[in-house]
């Protein structure tokens, strides 16, 4: 399709410079599409032409603009915008012919002042060179080609020849040439030995050889040109696309490669890429070796250095340390709730003893119920309006609330384990008294967090990797149990201040506790052995 | 209909007075017909007016647009075969108070061209006329809207489907004949649906209908071979006009008609009335 239409177009122009016949009719784009936008600061009009062209002209918040360009300011209500926006109110009812008439027909309105009626010129001159179009037909004795151009009938060729990359080449070989002409499109051409044409020889996307004489130019536009021994061409060969594959004959006014100063072009632009691609890699690879060397200093994971057989220790080292902080934290928390709400740490703690299994089970429900509560209670205060403010409180607290909660039973697990560890016969559980609950809040942190230190020491050590993994994942199990059941407790408890899931007083157990005897004391019986001994005096 | 467009003219010319201190901003849009064989037309509309009908003279659709440009932006996009309207939110603003109901969407399709046209609508009022416009797909899904279809001209290229997802909403749909549909296709939420019968069946159809609550009247020609099979928890049909055979309610003479439509009803909760009409 392109072929037939650069071959028509090329035909028709060909003919045109050899002055064949022409006529020149101005008439009305199509218009296929049209958009009329009206707002308070706003009013714009944008058309499309059926070959593919557009116009947009557009008055918003003062200024006019032509596609894209500021072309002027106006006020807002002036003379000139009421006349614009009464021209777009009557383009909102009419379509392509009748539309374009109508916009082709508006004029300068009377009565503007001097710089609003340059601008409007200017939105007239827009309009009426976008909805003007020309046709040429241009006809020889063996064809006719209609050709139509849009815009000014001025610059109606330059348009024409600068419609394309190929047609604007096309006009700069021909550019200045004069006398007689032989246009050949898309076919090839042979200039057989001992014939001579008259004149210049066009050849456009077709193959030349020349064997006898040109007695003008050759131009070869997008084609091969052959000049073959004893050719001679007596004016000047311009090539436009083309190549020059055999140049064995005479030619007198020299060659002319239009598009040598493009390839030149292109070849700088390819060098400089070439050129700024090496010199971004070459500083790529020196970031990467700086990076690599850094890296190697600053004992990074990868690559050996002098301190990687210490990285081990160092870690581990580290880790342990960060867990004996952790204990120390959650120990002076602990203290802290001990020695002002050791009442209901006691309480919390019994329940927490006392019915771990429903404890646990409390507070895996309360952890998966906490974002749901939270959200929904957000939700709940800020649409009941008198509750935002609360909800604005309750949005940050209710999240401390619950990490409180959470730290709080698990140090109160610590302390029960503690305790544990404290009637328990395993070495190094000697320090704890089992009377001071700080000791015991402590001896259990110990103890929960064992399995985490003792995956530390072991990672110091080589091919314990395994065993480090296993230790680690006990410490978290026995930590995530640790929190259920200690936040569970928390809940059942409501921190401590209901005591109904703790144990109910029993003497035996509390004597028992007391004297930290292993002796069964049935009351019953010694009862009945006293009376005896009474009634043997 | 050109009246309407020069109202429409007028309200542009006279804009800047009555847009003083809104956000309203009105665009007319046109299209010419060219090379178009079959386009796709897909019409989104959150809240406001909408108004669908056929277009005179060699426009393939034209949409005259209000719209308060604080919340809303015009969806124009016709590429290839595929044409986009309507208005999309921009989440600019406070919508909250806005009398969204205020915006209005006319739009006009070109007669002949066939169409392939899936709507969707929310809080929307619509006047939908479908009549002259050359359908080959029809899909319209409403929210809670109050709407009107109309198809007032037979449909001169028949479909396979044509479906109608209803919301919580008041619908009723006239002539449906002329749709030329093999199958129509309507699943209703909660809501008021009425479906007129008549129009010109030019072949035997079915009808498909999935309720939730609601009530839903049939508006059947006399004439018509219709029958009706209804499943449903607590649906209370009336069947006036119609005789049981096993699970299907007939006409009394859907033996003897040309053109013969048979509605399978699934209901949860409602009412169900069969209404003749002449």
């Amino acid at each position: 399709m392109f072929k037939f239409l650069l071959r028509s177009s090329l035909t028709a122009l060909g003919l045109a410079l050899l002055a064949a016949t022409s006529t020149l009719e101005a008439q009305l784009r199509d218009v296929v599409s049209k958009e009329v936008a009206v707002g308070r600061s706003e009013a714009a009009l944008r058309l499309e032409f059926s070959d593919d062209g557009a116009l947009e002209i557009a008055f918003e918040d003062g200024l006019v603009v032509i596609d894209g360009d500021v072309v002027g300011m106006f006020e807002p209500g002036d003379q000139l915008e009421a006349a614009w926006r009464s021209l777009l109110g009557q383009a909102v009812s009419l379509d392509d012919g009748e539309l374009a008439i109508m916009l082709s027909d508006w004029s300068v309105p009377a009565g503007l002042a001097n710089d609003l009626a340059d601008l409007a010129r200017e939105v007239d001159r827009a309009l009426e060179d976008a909805l003007s179009s020309f046709e040429i037909t241009v006809s020889s004795n063996s064809s006719r080609a209609p050709v139509t151009v849009a815009g000014d009938p001025g610059s109606l060729l330059s348009l024409f020849l600068n419609a394309t990359g190929e047609l604007g080449l096309l006009g700069e070989a021909l550019a200045g040439l004069r006398g007689e002409f032989a246009i050949h499109v898309d076919e090839d051409v042979v200039v057989p030995a001992g014939s001579t044409v008259d004149g210049t020889l066009v050849v456009i996307q077709g193959d030349a050889r020349i064997e006898g004489e040109v007695d003008g130019d050759v131009i070869v536009v997008d084609g091969t040109l052959e000049l073959l021994e004893g050719s001679r061409v007596r004016g000047e060969v311009r090539l436009a696309d083309a190549r020059l594959v055999r140049n064995l004959g005479t030619v007198e006014d020299g060659l002319v490669d239009l598009l040598e100063e493009e390839r030149v072009n292109e070849s700088e632009i390819r060098s400089k890429i070439r050129e700024e691609v090496q010199a971004e890699l070459r500083a790529q690879l020196r970031r990467e070796i700086r990076d690599m060397t850094r890296l190697e200093f600053s004992d990074a994971d990868n690559g050996f250095s002098l301190m990687a057989p210490f990285r081990s220790v160092f870690r581990g080292v580290g880790e342990l340390v960060k867990n004996l902080i952790s204990i120390l934290v959650l120990g002076l928390l602990g203290a802290g709730a001990v020695a002002f709400a050791g009442t209901k740490v006691d309480t919390i703690a019994d329940t927490a003893r006392r019915s771990p299994g429903r404890s646990a089970m409390v507070g895996m429900a309360g952890t998966l119920l906490l974002i749901p509560v939270w959200l929904l209670g957000a939700v709940a205060l800020t649409v009941s309006v008198i509750g935002i403010p609360v909800a604005l409180v309750w949005l940050p607290l209710f999240p401390l609330a619950a990490c409180a909660a959470g730290v709080m039973g698990y140090v109160v697990v610590a302390r029960n384990t503690g305790e544990w560890l404290a009637d328990s016969e395993y070495p190094w559980t000697g320090w704890i008294r089992k009377s001071n609950p700080i000791y015991t809040i402590f001896g259990g942190l110990f103890g929960l967090m064992l399995a985490f230190m003792a995956a530390n020491v072991l990672s110091i050590t080589p091919f314990l990797g395994f065993l480090t993994g296993l230790l680690a994942f006990a410490g978290s199990v026995v930590t995530f149990f640790a929190i259920q059941i200690g936040f569970g407790a928390v809940l059942l408890t409501r921190a401590g201040r209901r005591n109904e899931w703790a144990s109910t007083y029993d003497p035996d157990a509390a004597w028992e506790r007391a004297m930290d005897v292993d002796v069964e004391v049935d009351v019953d019986e010694t009862a009945d052995k006293v009376d005896e001994d009474s009634d043997d005096a | 209909m050109r009246k309407a467009l020069y109202i429409a003219a007028v309200t542009v010319a006279v804009a800047p007075a009555l847009l003083a201190g809104q956000s309203w901003r009105t665009v007319t849009m046109s299209h010419q017909i060219e090379d178009n064989s079959e386009i796709r037309v897909f019409v989104e509309y959150g809240a406001g007016h909408l108004k669908i009908g056929a277009a005179d003279g060699g426009v393939l659709y034209r949409m005259n647009l209000r719209y308060d440009e604080d919340i809303f932006e015009p969806v124009s996009d016709f590429s290839g075969d595929r044409l986009h309207l309507g208005v999309e939110s921009i989440g600019r603003g406070f919508n909250i108070g806005r009398n969204k109901q205020s915006g209005e969407l006319d739009l006009e399709f070109a007669r002949g061209i066939p169409m392939d046209m899936d709507l969707e609508f929310g809080a929307v009022r619509a006047d939908i006329d479908f009549g002259g416009l050359a359908l080959t797909d029809l899909d319209l899904s409403t929210g809670a809207s109050q709407s009107t279809i109309d198809i007032s001209e037979p449909n001169s290229v028949g479909m396979s489907t044509a479906r109608f997802e209803i919301g919580a909403a008041e619908f009723e749909a006239r002539h449906l004949g002329n749709l030329n549909a093999e199958r129509i296709e309507v699943d209703a939420g909660v809501g008021q649906v009425t479906l007129w019968l008549n129009g010109r069946w030019q072949r035997d159809a079915s009808v498909s209908i999935d309720m939730g609550l609601g009530a839903l009247e049939l508006r059947v020609p006399e004439g018509l071979g219709f029958r009706l099979r209804k499943e449903g928890f607590l649906v209370s049909l009336d069947s006036e006009g119609l005789v049981k055979r096993g699970d299907w309610y007939y006409s009394l003479d859907y033996e003897d008609a040309d053109r013969k439509v048979t509605v399978d009803l699934d209901a949860a909760f409602g009412s169900v009335k069969v209404v003749w009409v002449r």
